[in-house]
């Protein structure tokens, strides 16, 4: 490597500008730079589970500060779901239970749909992704329980989950820590904390994704 | 509620402190030490849309008392962690990451926020000025001068 700065134009390289490359001559630093940093972050394990379990454990006999934040934590919540969305999805109806009803796609084993419940398919286009979960209000959101699979569309991930009937939130768990909304739902809600949230309901009639 | 939370930052930030601290099993003692003093100073966040700027900011603190904690006890120039983590990889590598990690060290901690977040973490600028309330310009200005810094250092060490 260099003793001097790389020039303005690598450095742009450097920082994952769109249509950037490096200087002529300083290609092979910032190249060495890069494979460097990318073996020093390859070089973390995905972490052990069970902190969430530890911290838990932990809090049990904890109280925090009351006021705040606590207060909104216990205080009941009101979902904001735009009318217009509500709307389109009802009209939409008819559509996608047909739609998500009629493309075979995998049920999380040992669950079995029983009268009043619904298959839902989910489904995400990520074709980065190594693993994709699901996590939502209808499993405690635990980000480890269903695990969507590669289906026959390059980089698209599916599971179908009998669920019954109700309004759920959910997100996806890509690659176990990036944890996103649905960028096919007809309706997100902001979850309190600066993030959204995908909505799903589940009606009488099937399936409203609102 | 707060376990959705847990999980959700957790998934999002462990790599963020495992470069900061630069050891997997200390950053993971950090990272459940800021879930419980986050949990007892709920109170004193006030805007609950800001939470995760909040608790980032609690966990940046906890990595760098980590570090600093480890460098005392344990001085990186010797410390071997790497190596016992990474024993199925090549020497070159664990060498590598002795040195970058020593190399961090050097940096001062607010270059190592943005540059592990940057080339560690793999956020995008956006997203790392969001979190450090820090704006774009003098944000690219400190990665720019903490990658420098980290290649004239690596030049003498690797």
């Amino acid at each position: 490597m260099t003793k001097h700065d790389l020039s303005s134009e690598t450095q742009r390289f450097l920082d994952g500008e769109p249509g950037a490359g490096p200087r002529s001559g300083e290609r092979d630093a910032a190249v060495r730079f890069l494979d460097a940093m990318d073996t020093y972050a390859r070089g973390f394990r995905e972490p052990r589970g069970g902190l969430d379990d530890r911290v838990m454990a932990r809090l049990r006999h904890m109280r925090p500060g009351r006021g705040g934040l606590w207060g909104w934590l216990v205080a009941p919540q009101a979902v904001r779901v735009r009318p217009i969305v509500l709307a389109l999805a009802a009209a939409a109806l008819v559509l996608v239970v047909s739609q998500r009803l009629t493309v075979p796609a995998p049920v999380v084993p040992g669950v079995a749909p029983t009268p009043g419940m619904v298959l839902v398919r989910f489904e995400l286009l990520a074709p980065e992704a190594r693993t994709v979960a699901l996590a939502g209000s209808f499993n405690s959101w635990s980000s480890e329980a269903i695990v969507l699979v590669p289906g026959s569309t390059p980089g698209l991930w599916t599971v179908t989950l009998p669920l019954a009937l109700g309004s759920y939130e959910y997100l996806f768990v890509v690659d176990g820590q990036r944890w996103i909304a649905d960028p096919g739902a007809h309706a997100q809600v902001e979850d309190g904390f600066g993030q959204m949230n995908s909505v799903i309901v589940v009606g009488p009639r099937g399936i409203v994704r609102s | 509620m707060y376990r959705v939370l847990v999980q959700r930052y957790h998934g999002e930030f462990w790599r963020y402190a495992a470069g900061l601290v630069g050891d997997q099993d200390v950053a993971e003692d950090a990272l459940q030490e800021a879930f419980i003093r986050a949990f007892q100073s709920l109170h004193t966040c006030r805007d609950p849309d800001r939470f995760k700027h909040w608790f980032f900011r609690i966990l940046t603190n906890q990595c760098h008392n980590a570090r600093a904690r480890r460098r005392r006890e344990e001085p990186l120039d010797h410390h071997d962690a790497p190596a016992r983590e990474q024993a199925d990889r090549s020497l070159y590598e664990n060498e590598l990451r002795h040195a970058i990690d020593h190399a961090l060290g050097e940096l001062t901690p607010e270059q190592r926020e943005a540059f592990i977040m940057k080339h560690v973490d793999g956020r995008s600028y956006e997203e790392i000025s969001s979190l450090l309330g820090t704006g774009m310009d003098a944000l690219k200005m400190r990665v720019y001068r903490a990658r420098e810094a980290l290649r004239r250092i690596l030049d003498g060490n690797v």
